[in-house]
């Protein structure tokens, strides 16, 4: 069963999820079964619905334990989708960068979020297929203004296929969420405590250079 | 040993696959597909029409026998009748004006159309890639309040495999999209929200420690159940149970 069990040997620091939305066909499922099996598989069904999957990770010695949410692309789907955006801790978003109408869609997909998410939600964007860099139809120079503009914690460009960025995607979630939930345990004494909704405040803006100029 | 690494519809069986207990069960299993096929081809008696009765829904819930099932779908689901009164109305969609934005929807989608069948194989010779294409495009200018939604590649396909026909696939699509399941594909889904409810709340009466179990998690049904409910178990359940699941479906049109 693919659902968190309480079992001892089953134990784990953090428990964080993730949903994983994005045009149709940009490579999501792709994208988190790298992430699962460390494989690429070439004969990858449409996604209907939601899927589900969770693989631990050692995270500074942390033992970091991740639900990735992957959900259908398809518009109509949204209403299934949105029920899962309420409880998910990080979002990522996923275009395809050689195909621009996937990127501009982008904006649309930070909307849903933000309407049917948490406040203090996690983004991040990712460009998948870098493996057909010949196909680019999207600079990374505009995912990263297009990510300062809206917040996000970084940008990365990924390869399910050629296994590019794909773990430093999800480390890099899993360290944020980490750090604002040890930020949000000590803010919580505080009156005013500004960790439930203050995205910009948290979201370190070196963090977001590093990931911008790789 | 002659069952093949591929089964009769183009799907690749797993790795895995047990052929030794397949050999098995189908020796079995033989027998009782020969008594049924008998009993089917009396009741059809060469006359290709099937009357509403107990029998015929006893029939059906066993099962089809496959050289009959093509045409007890036709006739039970009501296409056969709409095809008949609709001659060449199929082809005039595929001639007409397109939407552009539909094909491309279909477009992305005809890889991800059963990738592990061998007939769906771009390489394929004939690719039934162009019978789904197709399908796909006549239904969605013919039912332009549902289009394409992510789903009915997989119920074309399927019924592609079954009656090897590009026009009967379309009004045996139409019969299950525009009457057997209304408000299914179309783009707010109510008819598929509400069966995934009436199937928690069935779930609930019959099986309350599975619906606890899944109240607990915190698990909501459309996670589990989307996918069995908008591709009708196919690609859930063995190709047998998801064809039981469609003449299941086209009984209740009967």
């Amino acid at each position: 069963m693919p659902f968190p069990s309480t079992g001892a040997d089953d134990a784990f620091d953090y428990l964080f999820k993730i949903i994983l939305i994005g045009d149709s066909n940009v490579g999501k499922t792709c994208v988190v079964h790298r992430f699962k099996t460390g494989q690429y598989n070439e004969k990858q069904q449409n996604t209907i619905g939601v899927d589900f999957t969770v693989r631990s990770m050692d995270i500074d010695g942390k033992k970091v334990k991740i639900q990735v949410w992957d959900t259908a692309g398809q518009e109509r789907f949204r209403t299934i989708t949105q029920s899962y955006y309420r409880s998910a801790h990080g979002a990522i978003l996923a275009y395809d960068l050689t195909r621009r109408s996937t990127f501009e869609s982008i904006p649309h997909w930070i909307h849903e979020i933000e309407k049917y998410g948490a406040a203090n939600l996690v983004m991040m964007l990712i460009g998948n297929k870098s493996d057909s860099l010949d196909k680019r139809q999207v600079l990374f120079e505009d995912a990263c203004t297009l990510a300062e503009k809206h917040g996000l914690l970084a940008v990365l460009e990924t390869s399910a296929k050629e296994a590019q960025n794909i773990e430093e995607v999800f480390t890099l979630m899993a360290k944020e969420l980490i750090a604002r939930n040890t930020l949000q345990l000590h803010g919580e004494n505080p009156p005013n405590s500004f960790s439930l909704d203050s995205r910009p405040v948290i979201a370190s803006p070196s963090v977001e250079k590093t990931q911008c100029s790789c | 040993m002659d069952v093949c690494r591929v089964d009769p519809y183009g799907f690749e069986r797993p790795e895995d696959f047990d052929y030794a207990s397949y050999e098995a069960f189908f020796s079995r299993y033989l027998v009782v597909l020969t008594r049924r096929a008998i009993k089917w081809s009396k009741l059809l008696k060469g006359n290709n029409s099937i009357q509403k009765s107990l029998k015929v829904k006893r029939y059906i819930r066993k099962g089809i026998p496959n050289e009959h099932r093509a045409l007890v779908w036709m006739i039970v689901s009501g296409a056969q009748t709409n095809m008949e009164q609709n001659p060449g109305y199929y082809h005039r969609l595929l001639e007409g004006e397109k939407n552009a934005k539909l094909l491309e929807a279909i477009k992305t989608d005809m890889n991800r159309t059963f990738p592990d069948n061998v007939k769906f194989r771009k390489t394929a010779d004939p690719c039934l890639q162009h019978a789904l294409y197709n399908v796909l495009v006549a239904y969605g200018h013919h039912n332009k309040a549902v289009g394409y939604c992510q789903g009915m590649n997989f119920i074309a396909g399927y019924l592609i495999l079954i009656t090897k026909n590009e026009e009967e696939s379309f009004w045996l699509l139409d019969a299950l999209i525009g009457r057997i399941l209304p408000d299914y594909y179309s783009p707010a889904m109510l008819g598929l929200k509400t069966d995934q409810e009436v199937l928690g709340e069935l779930v609930k009466m019959k099986v309350p420690a599975v619906a606890e179990l899944m109240e607990r998690h915190g698990v909501m049904w459309t996670l589990v159940v989307s996918r069995w409910f908008i591709c009708l178990f196919i690609d859930i359940l063995p190709v047998e149970g998801g064809k039981k699941a469609i003449s299941n479906g086209a009984l209740q049109a009967l």
